[in-house]
């Protein structure tokens, strides 16, 4: 069996390169049925980092739920998502 | 107490007192724990991290390495347990009685609500859906991500147990959660798969979540088949049969949340006690 890949391109999500930030969007989130998305800081923040929105990302957790529908592809106002 | 011995945990008066919090120094354990609740998933353990857990768990020997390792990080109890990983951090369904009983009797004070963190983390939704106590509260209002803007933080017990309801009537399932074991500071009202610790438990089979102490029981002679009960259930344990033109329910599948009984007009279903029912006594 193929294992999923979810690929998102961070200098297009984020907030770090100019991008957005992903507390904001969270597009991909909302229109996953199966909720493969996890937002979360970056582990190399600290106490101090949390309300930066650079330190924010978005990650494929729950790969193996993913059918590859193509709704968070279409949905990334960025095209930042790849999935493969 | 232990799980399954008989006896509720989360009815025993100790496990909710500020004595138990101080004498583990869980306040520290727990301001550790929730200022990183979002990275859980993504940190490696033993070189390996939640992502594509579906396909790990799958592996032949290693999988069964993992499984192993997850399930006593889940139900850890030792003195070194590592905050950040939310070790012996665990919970179980509890019908809307159990979790009215919990916050006007038991849960100690101060009572506040905030943004779920599950909902926040995997739907990007801020949702005032979390009742926490005891020294937890005190944590959470020091993290302001989670503090609700628009309501009331701190909650008088009639007020927790109306927003329990409330929550019940949108077909939340009420969990009550160790946080770590075995003090008791939570009340949550989960949804699958946005849960954290129902999707580890629905979708991976983990003990993140226990089911109730109780089974849905229906009356067929009850039932008028007006499929109300139907809808509202999480974990597909109920549908209506058009053979028997009647609902039937999946005992193997349910959790006991009671949520088709709220939601039946006849007083078809009841929650019987798990231990009355052989096959199933000891499937929590």
């Amino acid at each position: 069996m193929k294992r999923t890949k979810i690929t998102i391109d961070y200098s297009k999500c984020g907030n770090a390169t100019g991008g957005i930030d992903p507390r904001d969007c969270s597009a991909c989130l909302k229109v996953c049925d199966p909720a493969v998305f996890l937002r979360h800081e970056n582990l190399k923040a600290n106490e101090s980092d949390v309300n930066d929105p650079q330190f924010w990302q978005i990650t494929g957790v729950w790969l193996d739920l993913c059918t590859h529908c193509g709704k968070c592809v279409a949905a990334c106002p960025q095209k930042a998502i790849r999935v493969t | 107490m232990k799980h399954g011995a008989g006896g509720k945990w989360y009815l025993n008066a100790r496990n909710y007192s500020n004595e138990l919090a101080e004498k583990e120094n869980l306040q520290a354990y727990l301001e550790e724990q929730w200022r990183n609740f979002e990275t859980v998933y993504i940190r490696k353990i033993m070189g390996l991290s939640s992502i594509g857990m579906g396909y790990k768990l799958k592996m032949p020997i290693i999988g069964r390495v993992v499984r192993w390792k997850a399930e006593s990080m889940i139900h850890s109890e030792s003195k070194n347990r590592n905050p950040v990983r939310a070790d012996g951090h665990f919970g179980q369904v509890i019908p809307i009685e159990e979790a009215k009983l919990i916050m006007m009797n038991l849960a100690a004070e101060p009572i506040i609500q905030n943004y779920c963190m599950c909902r926040m983390m995997q739907r990007g939704v801020k949702d005032v859906c979390c009742i926490n106590f005891g020294c937890l509260s005190g944590v959470i209002e020091k993290l302001p991500r989670f503090i609700p803007e628009k309501t009331k933080v701190r909650l008088g017990r009639e007020e927790a147990v109306a927003a329990l309801d409330e929550q019940n009537k949108k077909g939340r399932v009420a969990t009550v959660w160790f946080q770590p074991v075995p003090y008791v500071n939570a009340i949550c009202s989960c949804e699958v798969p946005q849960c954290g610790g129902l999707r580890l438990r629905t979708d991976f089979g983990l003990g993140a979540v226990y089911k109730a102490e109780y089974v849905a029981d229906i009356n067929p002679d009850l039932c008028q088949s007006c499929k109300a009960c139907v809808s509202d259930c999480q974990f597909g344990a109920i549908r209506y049969s058009p053979t028997l033109k009647r609902a039937i329910i999946d005992q193997n599948k349910c959790f006991g949340c009671g949520h088709c009984r709220d939601r039946c007009n006849y007083s078809a279903i009841t929650l019987i006690p798990r231990e009355n029912v052989p096959g199933i006594a000891n499937m929590y």
